[in-house]
This record gives C-alpha cells, sequence and structure tokens, in this order.
C-alpha cells in the first residue's frame, strides 16, 4: 500500500472528498475504516496484548497532537518529510494540493473560520505560549470518560443490537460500519499474532501470541470472558476511539472478570499482576509518534457507587501492585477514596506513596460527589460517576463531556483592570477599558472593574466552547464516543450533534491566587493604610519594581494565601467564587449543560507567567504564577496545617476540579505516618477534594539539577503529570525546588 | 486577661510530643545552655535580629488561642494538642497560667516543654492543667550542670521529683552534646533515673544538631559550638549500647 509517498495520506484525503457530500456520520465511518487497521504496528515480542499505534500524518482524531483535532492534517510533518524525498512532479503538486484542501478542511480551521466577528475581536490570537493574551482557545475534544462496562457487559453483537432499531438511517449505518472496522482490526491483529505464534519457538512466546490471537477473535464474536479478552477488548476499542486515553472506573469494569478468572483457576493472581504490570508497561509507547500518550494515561480505582465492592476492590489493590512494580509516569492512577473504604487499599495506597512513588493521587469521595452534584446539577448516582482527566478536571463516565476548550490569564485580567484596558507588556488595547487604578476610589471599584473585565472575556470563552462542540458536531459524528455516551444511541444523533447527554465544558483559569494575592496587596497598601499611592504602584509594576524596593517589601508583607490568614484568604475566596459563578453561568447564555473553572496546572502557569508584567503580590515580571489552588511559592510560612485550612476555603462546588500539590519529605511516610495519616483524614473531612503526593527532599533535586546522570529514575510531579526530573526545563526544575517541602 | 511575650507559634509540630500539635515558643529563659537551640528565646524582651526582624511580640492570651484553635481538628484526628515551649515557659508564669488555663478550659491536650529551674509553686500550680511534662534532663553534677547551663541542677531535681510523687506524667528529654555531656557516667546516670522513675512515659534522646548556628548568627553573638557537627550515626550507636549496658532499654532516640 506504501509505495507512493504519502500513500495513506492521499488515499485518506481521497475517501474524504468521495464522501464529502455524504451525512458526516457516512464519512467519517469510511474515513475510520480507512485509518484502521492502517495505523496499527507490529505486536511486539514481550507484549501481552495487541494494539500499538502509529498515526499517519493525515487522519481523523478527537485529539490530535499537532494542534489539530477531528480531521487533522499535520502540515509541517509532511513538508519536512517532503524535504527528505525525490518527488516527482506530479507528485508534488497532488501533495501540495492535498495540502492546500486541508487547509481549509481541517476541523480545526472550519472552528476558527466559524468566529463571529466580535468573537475575533476578544479573542484574537491561538498562541497562548508566545503572545500575551487574556483568554486564548483550544482546539481540541478531550477528556473522554466511554462507558467500559457497556462495551464489555454488550461485547460487539450486543452493541450491534442495541443499534439495529434504526437501521436505515445513515447514523446508525454509520456505527454498523464503524463496529465492522473495529472488528477488521481486531481480525488483522489476530491473522498477525497467529502468523507470530507459529513463528516462535520459545513456548512460552507462542502461547503468548496464541492467546492474543484467541481473544482478538472471541471478541468480534462475543462479548468477552475472561481478564485478558477484557483488557484487550478495553484497549483496541481504546485506540480507535480516542488518544486521550483515560481509561476510567478499572476497577468497576475489570473486578468481575478478574474474580472470575481467579476463581476458576484460569489464571494465579501472579499471573494476574503479570498482565496488568505489561499492560502498564505497554502503556507510554501506545501510540508512536504521539506525546501525549506518555504522560497523559489514566486509571482510577475506589470510590463510591461500585458494583461488588469486593472484587472491585481486590482489582485496586492489584492494580496498586502493577503500579507498585511499574513505577512509571503513566499510568496515573487514582485512588478515589471514602469513609468506610477497605482500609487495606488506603495502607497499600499510603505505602506506595511513602516508598517515593508519585501514584496514586488521591481524591476524597466524600466532598467530590456532593461538591460534583452541585456544580454539574446531577443527582448523587450519576455524580458518583464522576471521574478525573488531565490535571483533575471531573467529568462523568458516559454521561458529560467536558473538554477544557479555553485558558484564562488572571493576573493579566488584573494587570489591564488597572492600566485601562492596556496591555502594559505589548502596549496594545486588550479589554474593556474602564479606568486606572487611581479612578477606583474605593477597593469594591477596583475589584468591580476586574469582575466586569473577565466577565468580559469568560463570556467569550463560553460561546467558543459552545461553538467548538457545534463545529465539531456538524463534521463529525464522533462515531466511537457515541457507542459509549449514554443517549447518543438512544437519541440517533453524534456526540456532538446533540447526542451527549451532558454537554459540559471546562475552562483553565491559571494565577488565580497571584490575583487574589495581588489584590489583597493593594487593598491593604493602597486603600487601607494608604502607604502606597495608585500612581506609585503602576509605577513600580511597570518598572519591574526597579528603583521601588521599598513599595515591593510592602506589597510582600502583605497577607498571603495558604497562611490560614482570613483577609488574604477571603479575597482568595471572593476571586474564586467570581469567577466560577461568571463561568457557571455560562450554561444560561449558551448551548452548555455546564461550563466549569479548573485550576489545574502543567506548564501553563510558567508560560503564561512568562507573558504577565509584575503583579502587586511582589511577583516579578516574566515569573510563573501560581499552579492550582497551590500558595505562592515559599509564600506559605504558617506550616501544612494552615495551607491545608486555606485551601479548603474555597469552595469545590462550584468548579471541576483543582489541583492540589503537596510534597513530602521521606521522614513523614515512616517516622510520622500515624500524623501523615491525621494529617490527610482531617484535611478531606475539612473539605479537602484531592492531594497529588510527591515524596522527596529538597536535596534530592538541588542534587539532581547539578548531576542530573544520577538521578535518571527520579519522578516528580508538575500538576497532574508526572515526569521525569531531569527531562524538565531549568526554570521548572528550579520552580519544583522552591515549592515549599514538608518535614 | 494577661498578656506575654510570644516568640513563635509554630503549627503542626511534630517533635513535641504526641500527634500533631502547635508549639507556643514564649520568651525568657534562666538558663544559658552553651548549645541552646532557641537563643533568640533567652531574653525576655523582643528583640531586634541583625538583619531587622522582631523577635518576639506582645499577645494576649485570646490571640494565642486563637491561633491554637485553628488547627483543632488535626489534634483530635492525631491525638496532638498545644505544647507549651520556650525559653522556659514557666518564665512568664502569669502568663503561662492563664495560657494553660484557658486551654484546659477548652479541652486541649496540653504539653509542656520545660528546663525545671522555677520555684516549685509554679509547678504546684499548673500541676492540673498540663497533660504530660518534657521535662530537660542536661547534666547529672551540680558543678557540671553550672557549668553548661549556667545553674545549678539541685531545684531541678526536686521539682522533677515533685512532679513525679504528684503522679504526673513524664517524658524526660536528654539533649546529647558529642564530647560535652556524652560521657558514660552521665548516660549511666539517665539510665538510673529510669530505674529511680519507673512509671516515667519515656526518655527521649535529643542528639545535637547545629541547625541553631543561623538563630546565633541572627542575634549577633558568636555560637561556642558553632563548628561542631551533628551528632553522628555513630555517636548514637555508641549512647544506646552505652545506655543499654547500664540496663535500661526502653528510649528513643
Ligand atoms: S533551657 Fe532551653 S531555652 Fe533556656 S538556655 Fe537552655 S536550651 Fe536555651
Amino acid at each position: 500500500m506504501h509505495t507512493q509517498p504519502f500513500a495513506f495520506e492521499r488515499a485518506f484525503t481521497a475517501m474524504f472528498r468521495r464522501h464529502q457530500e455524504d451525512s458526516p456520520a457516512i464519512r467519517e465511518a469510511h474515513c475510520l475504516a480507512m485509518q484502521f487497521p492502517a495505523v496499527f504496528l507490529p505486536i511486539q515480542p514481550g507484549d501481552h496484548f495487541a494494539g500499538r499505534m502509529r498515526y499517519h500524518h493525515i487522519g481523523f482524531s478527537p485529539q490530535h497532537h499537532a494542534g489539530g483535532f477531528g480531521y487533522f492534517c499535520d502540515e509541517q510533518a509532511i513538508r519536512a518529510e517532503m524535504e527528505t524525498l525525490t518527488l516527482s512532479e506530479s507528485d508534488r503538486a497532488e501533495i501540495e494540493s492535498m495540502l492546500m484542501f486541508w487547509r481549509t478542511e481541517n476541523t480545526r480551521a472550519k472552528v476558527r473560520a466559524a468566529f463571529p466577528p466580535h468573537l475575533s475581536a476578544i479573542l484574537p490570537s491561538d498562541q497562548w505560549t508566545s503572545e500575551p493574551g487574556i483568554v486564548f482557545p483550544l482546539y481540541r475534544m478531550a477528556g473522554a470518560a466511554l462507558n467500559y462496562k457497556k462495551l464489555l457487559l454488550r461485547g460487539i453483537p450486543g452493541l450491534r443490537e442495541d443499534i439495529q432499531h434504526g437501521t436505515g438511517s445513515p447514523f446508525y449505518a454509520a456505527l454498523h460500519m464503524t463496529l465492522d472496522t473495529f472488528c477488521k482490526s481486531a481480525l488483522a491483529l489476530a491473522d498477525q499474532a497467529r502468523t507470530e505464534a507459529d513463528r516462535q519457538t520459545d513456548q512460552a512466546e507462542r502461547t503468548r501470541f496464541e492467546r492474543i490471537a484467541a481473544s482478538l477473535t472471541a471478541i468480534t464474536e462475543r462479548a468477552p470472558q475472561t481478564f485478558h479478552e477484557a483488557i484487550q477488548m478495553v484497549y483496541l476499542f481504546t485506540m480507535h476511539a480516542t488518544l486521550q486515553c483515560n481509561f476510567g472506573r478499572m476497577d468497576t469494569y475489570l473486578g468481575d472478570f478478574l474474580a472470575a478468572d481467579l476463581t476458576s483457576g484460569r489464571l494465579t493472581r501472579d499471573e494476574a499482576l503479570d498482565l496488568l504490570v505489561s499492560f502498564w508497561r505497554m502503556m507510554p509507547s501506545f501510540a508512536e509518534n504521539l506525546e501525549r500518550v506518555k504522560f497523559d494515561l489514566r486509571v482510577i480505582i475506589g470510590g463510591r457507587g461500585r458494583e461488588n465492592i469486593e472484587n472491585a476492590d481486590q482489582f485496586a489493590l492489584l492494580a496498586l501492585d502493577a503500579s507498585d512494580r511499574v513505577r512509571a509516569i503513566v499510568p496515573q492512577l487514582s485512588l478515589r477514596c471514602y469513609t468506610g473504604m477497605n482500609p487495606a487499599l488506603y495502607q497499600r495506597a499510603l505505602d506506595l506513596l511513602g516508598a517515593g512513588a508519585t501514584f496514586p493521587i488521591l481524591y476524597n469521595d466524600d466532598v467530590n460527589i456532593p461538591a460534583v452534584m452541585h456544580a454539574f446539577d446531577v443527582d448523587a448516582v450519576t455524580a458518583a460517576r464522576y471521574i478525573p482527566f488531565g490535571c483533575g478536571e471531573m467529568v462523568l463516565e458516559g454521561v458529560s463531556f467536558g473538554t477544557p476548550n479555553a485558558i484564562i490569564n488572571l493576573p493579566k485580567a488584573l494587570e489591564i483592570t488597572l492600566h485601562n484596558g492596556v496591555d502594559p507588556v505589548s502596549r496594545q488595547p486588550m479589554g474593556l477599558a474602564l479606568g486606572t487604578l487611581a479612578d477606583f476610589a474605593t477597593y469594591d471599584d477596583l475589584f468591580a472593574a476586574f469582575s466586569r473585565q473577565i466577565a468580559h472575556f469568560t463570556d467569550a470563552a463560553g460561546e467558543f466552547q459552545a461553538l467548538a462542540y457545534r463545529i465539531a458536531g456538524e463534521q463529525a459524528a464522533f462515531l466511537y464516543f457515541s457507542l459509549l455516551y449514554e443517549n447518543c444511541i438512544e437519541r440517533g444523533l453524534g456526540m456532538f450533534s446533540g447526542g451527549v447527554s451532558h454537554l459540559g465544558g471546562t475552562y483553565e483559569t491559571y494565577g488565580n491566587i497571584t490575583t487574589a494575592d495581588s489584590l489583597t496587596a493593594i487593598r491593604a497598601c493602597v486603600y487601607d493604610r494608604r502607604s502606597i499611592a495608585p500612581d506609585t504602584l503602576i509605577a513600580a509594576l511597570d518598572s519591574n519594581f526597579q528603583g521601588f524596593d521599598d513599595e515591593r517589601a510592602q506589597l510582600l508583607a502583605a497577607p498571603k494565601f495558604g497562611n490560614d490568614d482570613d483577609s488574604a484568604d477571603t479575597t482568595a475566596r471572593r476571586v474564586h467564587e467570581t469567577i466560577c459563578t461568571l463561568t457557571r453561568n455560562q450554561r444560561d447564555r449558551t448551548a452548555l449543560d455546564s461550563f466549569l473553572v479548573v485550576a489545574i496546572n502543567n506548564s501553563a502557569h510558567i508560560l503564561l507567567g512568562a507573558l504577565t508584567a509584575a503583579s502587586a503580590d511582589g511577583r516579578k515580571a516574566g515569573e510563573p504564577l501560581t499552579n492550582g489552588h497551590t500558595a505562592a511559592n515559599g509564600q506559605e510560612r504558617s506550616g501544612i496545617t494552615a495551607l491545608l485550612n486555606s485551601m479548603v476555603k474555597l469552595d469545590p462546588a462550584i468548579h471541576a476540579g483543582a489541583t492540589h500539590n503537596l510534597k513530602f519529605a521521606r521522614s513523614m511516610f515512616t517516622t510520622h505516618r500515624p500524623q501523615l495519616e491525621a494529617l490527610l483524614k482531617t484535611y478531606f473531612e475539612c473539605g479537602g477534594t484531592q492531594s497529588m503526593i510527591t515524596v522527596v527532599n529538597r536535596d534530592d533535586l538541588i542534587r539532581a539539577i547539578e548531576h542530573p546522570e544520577e538521578y535518571a529514575s527520579l519522578i516528580v510531579r508538575v500538576g497532574g503529570f508526572s515526569a521525569r526530573f531531569i527531562d524538565l526545563p531549568p526554570e521548572t526544575q528550579r520552580e519544583i525546588v522552591q515549592r515549599t517541602l514538608w518535614e | 486577661m494577661s498578656s506575654g511575650i510570644v516568640l513563635n507559634i509554630q503549627r503542626f509540630s511534630l517533635h513535641d510530643g504526641d500527634g500533631i500539635r502547635t508549639t507556643v515558643f514564649l520568651k525568657g529563659c534562666g538558663l544559658r545552655c552553651v548549645w541552646c537551640h532557641n537563643p533568640e528565646a533567652m531574653l525576655l524582651q523582643p528583640q531586634m535580629s541583625v538583619d531587622g526582624k522582631m523577635l518576639g511580640v506582645e499577645m494576649t492570651v485570646d490571640q494565642v488561642i486563637a491561633a491554637v484553635e485553628k488547627d483543632r481538628r488535626y489534634y483530635e484526628n492525631s491525638g496532638g494538642g498545644l505544647t507549651l515551649s520556650g525559653g522556659e515557659p514557666l518564665f512568664q508564669f502569669t502568663f503561662a497560667r492563664d495560657l494553660l488555663t484557658e486551654a484546659k478550659r477548652r479541652g486541649l491536650h496540653i504539653c509542656l516543654d520545660t528546663a525545671g529551674d522555677v520555684p516549685q509553686s509554679h509547678f504546684a500550680s499548673i500541676l492540673p492543667l498540663v497533660d504530660v511534662f518534657l521535662y530537660d534532663i542536661k547534666a547529672h553534677t551540680p558543678e557540671q550542670h553550672q557549668r553548661l547551663t549556667g545553674v545549678e541542677n539541685k531545684r531541678i531535681l526536686a521539682n522533677l521529683e515533685f512532679l513525679y510523687a504528684s503522679g504526673a506524667a513524664i517524658t524526660l528529654r536528654c539533649p546529647l552534646i558529642p564530647g560535652i555531656n556524652d560521657t558514660p557516667d552521665h548516660l549511666a546516670w539517665i539510665a538510673s533515673l529510669a530505674r529511680r522513675y519507673p512509671n516515667l512515659r519515656g526518655i527521649d534522646i535529643m542528639p545535637f544538631h547545629n541547625m541553631a548556628a543561623g538563630k546565633w548568627r541572627a542575634i549577633g553573638k558568636t555560637w561556642t559550638l558553632g563548628d561542631l557537627p551533628n551528632a553522628s550515626e555513630a555517636d548514637r550507636a555508641r549512647w544506646l549500647e552505652t545506655l543499654r549496658a547500664c540496663g535500661y532499654i526502653n528510649i528513643r532516640l
């Protein structure tokens, strides 16, 4: 097939064009049939499952690494590869015309082209990493939370039955084709496995390939029956559906398979562990050319609302053992905790963290379920289906979609509010002109202007979020999502074409605490004590505090969030409630069922900080913004209980998640284990939603910067992700060292 | 309501009694230990550090209690509470007593970290308020005690006898400074205290660390022990061996 250059890309393009006038669902089904199994790679020696893949430069994916989504075309990669090839004139012309075609036909371009003029005016730039701005759109359909339980219980024949009644409509016809495509992939990989099996001289290897072949064949004919078949099915389906691999509540859908195999003697626990370890080990290389997959894969265990709790817990313990053995960046194992949970599970999780693993992330159901009920306006049973994706954004498994499609730089919004709507970095008008600091007679006037400013941008973000879904729904039915999201089949509508029950969205907010601390400092120094005149403050900020050492010292001395100080925390709560409410109100203004703030971090707070001038909390120009709901670096001076007390003051029932990074020295888990347990228990009882724990000591990190070669395996957490410390850019490394370490 | 000079309020203290605690450090101390780890607590009055920071602030009982109350739920889940330390916490006796009375009234678990060199009447008056005494033992002969801390240890030992006889819960805390007071006869004497007071809650050995060097610098003083390294693993092993040989094995180090 790959005889001519870019043969796949050209064939895919031809297929797309052939069906351009068809219903989007049919067009997508044909394109997927072209893409699969073509993207799959040979099964590697040692693998227990089939499904590794390599994306081509053109294709269909809800989220693709080259910045596109839906129908994507990685023009840059194609051009780079063209440089290395000797191409005939006609090939070159054909490829050029293909690239031109996709420039306007890729889904991202369709979304950009659909901006009404007023939206383009508020959101002029897509370059959030390099251009200053307040709100930026993100192009993707990320964070799918498929109903894997349904997949495994119904199997392919069951799913076919479910869509039988709609024969005749293009949507159902397309779903049938999609199942055909899945089976075609499974059978092709089964053939491959059989051929490999015949070639093996080693009996164990032969058995391994035979089992893969048998499972792949079986899942095309009936619902899976064994642990191996179930994992194989989940894995292969995921690779067809999405590359944002969130495997959801794995214990709820694999627990029974595990228990059945153990009871029947089909597997011993050690064999089951070997299978899971193999699956874990394959994860970073699921998709060869997609960087994201290497760190963004999730497995959730534990929590309320599980049937067969005993089986589920048995799987959860196996998953902890697997993560203990593998100690890798993925999967991001997350444990949902609740009062009355199996203590063995909790203790095992703490053992793992104490031994230096960065997983599991702990989530607190006792707080999160009521919070999700309120934030998403759903009942307790539905809320119990919450799972975190990304850095901790909540989404409802099989029910809601909540991709983050916009980000806001909050300190920048305050910055232009102090400067009559003008960005002091680029000197360009950027937002509403409401006056300068000197024009706001009271602190409340200032806050009101700031609120209006962020309302202006947040309305645009909500509008964009709805627009992105609408265009995505016009372009494709997202068929694999539609199969495993409730209501799409029942309604006969594609995922984003009216199918999904709960069309949510999330809004990544950065620098929330930088903003709050800045407002607290302005209130103290400019309004209450009047020790800094408004114009002096502006001059100090504009000059990055050069010549304003005394003013900066005053601003730094003002109360800061994270110290259980009421004046700082009250401002933080007010900022939190303002941005969360403005965001949540978008459900009344748009087609969205929910639109919710997430306060997370990856490295965006560093990149956005680089484009943000000095702030009134004393932060210098270009320094990182705060991350998640943690205090500004080095500002939490009153001990960890004070920090936790501050954090729980921010209501989790009005947003969709916030990152709470906690870094502990190992002694907390050894000498002081009872105190550590009491600390976490109290934090959760007082309203803590989650904790991402890393156990290291500062000397470790400083030494790791100087001698990276000795610290190759040191893994640290950056927000919801873990990364090898030595792979991080120097500024991120420095930032992690600066974050307070609790001893 | 009385007020006093507070050096520092440290939350999430794990080393001054059971559970998660808040340690309130009061200013003022009658001793002058050569290894003092809180030299900025020796003087009663607030003082300016060399880099211009005010050390010590006047607070009322209510203010201190409000700060301590903030972590009440952490105490309840961990068996922790308030630890009053210093300096010598009983140096500002009226303030300390009022603070302890109010803390007791609120049902907080209370530890008192004391060097013991105050009038016995002080101990008699706070005895019902304190759940656990953390009682420092520094040197065994009066002369040695005088040389290392500036005071004799007669009153200290008499107060220990008094507290023990009154049925107080006591943990002995013994700082051991390599080359200064970690002599075999001192260790033997510590072991003998264990035999003499069999109902002690425990004996904590506090190995020397030189983290206080910065504090001595901050108050503009030279620390005679400034160059002494932290107690080593070998020191600890030797101490344990000696203590065990003396027949006392239930020692925390
Ligand atoms: S008793 Fe404590 S505070 Fe007083 S001098 Fe000795 S070590 Fe320092």
